[in-house]
């Protein structure tokens, strides 16, 4: 059992001259994975190192299983870090850095043995023991740094940015790893990112933050499928969501020379928007091509000179300039798009994302 | 063709200069075992025959004059000054640099400044104050060492510490290290390359120092040995044993050099460390 809540936390740096955190309120629940992700500087790993300690909270209450944390060291909160450096101890083995913390707990030599051995069996790095760290590959290292937080089978698992200085072939193997270990462990995982992918594949919840404050925090897919604004919009899904200005005018959405209907679902909600300016966000890989420019039911459909054309395997994505803003489509193509060629897209009404132009909230 | 002769020629420019500074130490290696008569007669000559005089010249050395009880001073002095420097120059480097605000920046600078003042500049207000103290004695001495040695020794180990990842120190907390824990157990193994060069450079100083110790210790009973191997050169009128005084040059340089020679590896590891990111 371990939640942590925030309450109305703050955190401010240099005598209150710089706020990163202006005001948390977050609750995670027990034996979730929540990944913490945002551009940076948004102060997901300043709210990593408050729960663990390292860095004290300016005012507001922060707990771990109904226990006020704000003044309790790092010791003592029941908690294993792992730092994206590895932040391995050089001049120890593989061993001695897994079994450095129960030796500080003064267990019995047995015990930690026993510990250390689970935990490299796990992490397949019982060949690795009694090596040091520089012998030892980036992916090893990191196992390393995984395991000498599992043996102190902690409450709660803070993994800042783990894989960030691995390779993108090692980083999707340690990923599965990292997953089916939350799943092993049954523990309460917190997890900082600034890669969406690793938040959209490992997390049970996502939290959204920008400058400090949580945009958003839901499943995967609610983030991806109802983003509550236009900053989650625009962060998660890759690529980037497009924004199109657009207005509700006559019973119909229009942007720029074209427009399409509203979808039924959102019918009674936008028509209050009528005559209003809007914003529509369109994801690049909801465009699909089409043979020519003849208009279809709840579907509307663009014509567009390609600027850029990259060839991703089985997609293509097109980059095409509308009212000087350039957007981009990915679409599933066999045939070799070119530079200048006229390509249609085509996409639903229902896959139309709407936000507010003033609040940048989502309509809903 | 033109760039080997070239080498060559700086390579033998090299060896020339090698040569004139080994020089001494190899005339007085040569003259430590030979007999006094040949040593003013032929001191460059290699010594055999009746010239080779064995160890006597060290026996002599080291019985006749108060040799041992000068050797005695200098080490306690140097193993006790060099173990303070490096322990208390190593933890203050630490706090000066993870502990960041004005105090430590000026603390960090007045060490600094205190590498460019020269000996010379203060050592009539130290040694007047060293008296006033009453520190003319063995420990007075290492207290006032633990102030010179202190400048070069903190920018060395800032230097260093400065490359360690704050995240190694973070990971010790959240283990359950207390910060002298850290420091001891995590902090003080990794800075063993630079302790070691610190150790080394502080050593090869305070060992070989003269004047500090002629001006705070006298040639009374507290005598260190580059003052005991002065007066046996400059005390007696006319008489001078020049092998035992050979044999005290060499037995007072070979500890140094021995220490050198066992942790010289570690010199380059230390001086280059912190310098480039790992």
């Amino acid at each position: 059992m371990a939640t942590i809540k925030f309450r109305n936390v703050v955190k401010s740096f240099d005598n209150g001259k710089v706020t990163v955190i202006p005001d948390l309120c977050l609750e995670i629940e027990d034996k979730e994975f929540i990944v913490l992700v945002g551009p940076s500087g948004c102060g997901k790993s300043t709210t990593l190192r408050m729960i663990a300690g390292l860095e004290e909270i300016t005012s507001g209450e922060l707990y771990i299983d109904d226990r006020k944390v704000n003044d309790v060291a790092p010791k003592d909160r029941d908690i294993a870090m792992v730092f994206q450096s590895y932040a391995l101890y050089p001049h120890m083995s593989v061993y001695k850095n897994m079994a450095f913390a129960l030796k500080l707990k003064k267990m019995s030599k047995e015990e930690i043995d026993k510990k250390v051995r689970w935990a490299a069996k796990i992490l397949d790095i019982e060949p690795y023991l009694d090596r040091k760290p520089r012998a030892l590959s980036g992916g090893q290292r990191q196992r390393v740094a995984l395991g000498r937080a599992m043996v102190r089978n902690p409450k709660v698992f803070l993994l800042d940015e783990p894989l960030s200085n691995l390779d993108a072939k090692l980083r999707t193997e340690m990923r599965s790893q990292i997953t089916s270990l939350h799943q092993k462990l049954k523990t309460t995982f917190v997890y900082v990112t600034h890669d969406q992918t690793e938040a959209l594949t490992m997390a049970t919840r996502i939290v959204v933050m920008d400058k400090g404050v949580i945009r958003q925090v839901d499943t995967p897919q609610a983030l991806y499928n109802k983003p509550a604004n236009m900053f989650v919009a625009g962060f998660i899904g890759s690529p980037a969501m497009n924004f199109f200005e657009g207005r509700v005018a006559g019973g119909k959405i229009r942007f720029s020379k074209y427009e399409f209907d509203i979808p039924d679902s959102k019918k009674t909600v936008l028509l209050s928007y009528e005559g209003k300016d809007i914003v529509i966000g369109i994801r690049p890989e909801h465009f699909t091509e089409c043979a020519d420019a003849k208009p279809k039911k709840n579907t509307c459909i663009m014509t567009v000179e390609t600027e850029i054309s990259e060839m991703t395997g089985s997609e293509a994505n097109i980059y095409f300039t509308l009212n000087g803003k350039r957007y981009i489509a990915s679409i599933k193509t066999s045939r070799k798009i070119c530079i200048g060629d006229i390509v249609y897209l085509s996409f639903s009404n229902s896959d139309v994302h709407f936000f507010d132009k003033t609040t940048t909230n989502a309509i809903r | 063709m033109k760039a080997k002769r070239k080498n060559i020629a700086v390579y033998i420019l090299l060896f020339l200069f090698a040569a004139v500074f080994l020089a001494p130490i190899f005339i007085i290696l040569l003259n430590s075992v030979k007999t006094n008569f040949y040593i003013s007669e032929e001191p460059f000559s290699i010594p055999t025959g009746e010239a080779y005089a064995g160890f006597k010249n060290f026996v002599k050395g080291f019985t006749q004059s108060d040799f041992s009880k000068a050797f005695a001073n200098s080490l306690i002095i140097t193993v006790f000054s060099v173990a303070g420097i490096v322990l208390l120059t190593s933890m203050g480097a630490w706090y000066i640099v993870r502990i960041k605000n004005r105090f430590t920046k000026v603390i960090y600078y007045l060490f600094v400044f205190s590498m460019i003042v020269p000996f010379q500049m203060v050592m009539y207000t130290v040694t007047y104050l060293v008296f006033e103290l009453k520190l003319n004695n063995l420990p007075g001495i290492i207290l006032t060492y633990l102030g010179f040695g202190s400048g070069l020794s903190v920018f060395m180990f800032s230097g260093f510490i400065k490359s360690i990842p704050t995240e190694i120190e973070e990971a010790a907390t959240i283990d359950g290290c207390s910060p002298l824990r850290t420091f001891f157990l995590i902090v003080f193994p990794i800075l063993k390359p630079t302790a070691i060069t610190v150790a080394i450079l502080n050593s090869m100083w305070i060992w070989n120092d003269y004047l500090l110790p002629y001006l705070i210790l006298g040639s009374g009973k507290n005598r260190t040995l580059p003052v005991a191997v002065q007066m046996a050169l400059t005390g007696g009128y006319g008489n001078k044993d020049m092998g035992a005084l050979m044999a005290m040059l060499v037995l007072a340089i070979l500890p140094i050099i021995i220490f050198y020679l066992f942790c010289q590896k570690y010199i380059i590891k230390g001086v280059v460390a912190g310098a480039v990111k790992g």
